[in-house]
């Protein structure tokens, strides 16, 4: 009963999409310093990723991989467009700042690559709950990216000022961005190691006690 | 000095040091010299031709159909993809087989489409309008910026991964840092 649930919602935690994936790791480095862009980016990656991924799983499986990849990236490229228009009336400001990132979303690895690899082999309710899981993966990982270099490095959360004595502007720049991501990541795979090394030796002792 | 500061140059405009795309591409590349010589050949022929279908996709519709933009990168990119597939399966079945792979990681990747949205953004800027030549030399000086941080990367690729680097840091994390670092190094630079 847990085997199923587990698979699903890895894309959440176990096999997380930036963190354990290592896919759409450039716009969490570039744009992921403050909570706005975080938030203007999540908003894009996740209705263009859902609705593609949604809207691609339609083309017939029988067609050449090659063709197939190229299909997937233009109906990403076709639903950015109203995404795009969407965005410049919400998150003007974010838009310009995160640039040639935004156009970026729609061609990520989990919708071009990724489908055909890990979704499409999935039944279709399968398919979307798996999928809303890793969407969710890169959402958390862009907002924690976002929240907490925005107070590191510019001492505000959301644009508001909070009381900080040190700042460390450099976590703005994308070196900051490749060191975080890198420290972040090494704290999610202890965490997980950790967690699956108590869950195993709570096994071992079900056993046992069996 | 005049190669010393273009050599500043390349690194100052490089494409993954200072601007993170293709990052993950560039991790799978640096793991093995064949798959850096072979996905770095690839992107590189992407970049190049593909800023070439840059400038023909921005003279060609212009302006008015700006929303486009990607959608008709998109379809560039996916008529090279099957023409370089095409080409390499009449030119060698040997070279197919072995190329095949980094052509399909390369098509869409991060590094070739951000190149080309690189290079259209910085001629929106520019004063004078890039020519095609300006189009073909920055895309191809992006492909070279690939293959310097993939260099880098592969200077320290098995150090990163050795049994010294705590398990939870080694491999992805641990270059990720080393990365970040060099980054710091190139940024001084700027």
């Amino acid at each position: 009963m847990n085997k199923p649930q587990n698979t699903l919602t890895s894309g959440l935690l176990s096999d997380n999409t930036v963190l354990s994936a290592c896919m759409v790791i450039s716009p969490v480095i570039m744009c992921g310093d403050t909570l706005q862009n975080a938030l203007a980016l999540v908003y894009a990656f996740s209705s263009i990723t859902f609705i593609s991924v949604l809207v691609s799983s339609f083309v017939p499986k029988r067609l050449p991989y090659t063709v197939k990849i190229i299909i997937y990236a233009l109906i990403s490229s076709l639903v950015y467009i109203p995404v795009r228009l969407a965005a410049q009336e919400f998150y003007p400001s974010s838009i310009e700042r995160i640039g040639i990132y935004y156009p970026l979303l729609a061609v990520n690895s989990l919708i071009v690559y990724q489908t055909e690899l890990k979704f499409f082999r999935m039944k279709k309710g399968r398919m979307i709950g798996s999928l809303v899981f890793h969407i969710l993966g890169f959402d958390t990982v862009m907002l924690i990216t976002g929240l907490v270099r925005e107070i590191l490095a510019y001492g505000t959360i959301n644009g508001q000022m909070v009381d900080m004595d040190t700042l460390m502007s450099g976590l703005a720049q994308p070196f900051g961005g490749f060191i975080f991501l890198g420290i972040l990541c090494g704290i999610y795979r202890k965490i997980r190691s950790a967690a699956m090394k108590s869950k195993n030796e709570s096994r071992g002792e079900a056993n046992v006690s069996d | 000095m005049f190669l010393i500061n273009e050599l500043i140059a390349l690194l100052a405009s490089n494409l993954i040091l200072m601007q993170a795309l293709g990052t993950s591409t560039l991790f799978i590349a640096a793991g093995s010299r064949r798959n850096l010589i072979g996905t770095a050949a690839v992107i590189t022929v992407f970049t190049t031709v593909g800023s070439a279908a840059a400038y023909a996709v921005n003279h060609l519709t212009g302006q008015k159909y700006s929303d486009f933009t990607l959608f008709f990168y998109t379809l560039a990119v996916g008529i090279l993809y099957v023409l370089l597939l095409t080409a390499m399966y009449f030119i060698s079945r040997n070279a197919f087989d072995k190329f095949k792979k980094y052509i399909h990681v390369s098509a869409f990747n991060c590094a070739v489409m951000g190149t080309l949205f690189t290079i259209i953004s910085d001629d929106l800027l520019a004063e004078e309008s890039f020519s095609l030549t300006d189009y073909l030399s920055r895309g191809f000086e992006a492909g070279i910026g690939f293959v310097i941080a993939a260099l880098i990367l592969t200077a320290a690729y098995g150090r990163l991964n050795s049994s010294k680097v705590p398990s939870s840091f080694r491999g992805f994390p641990a270059m990720l840092i080393y990365l970040g670092i060099i980054s710091m190094a190139v940024y001084s630079l700027k």
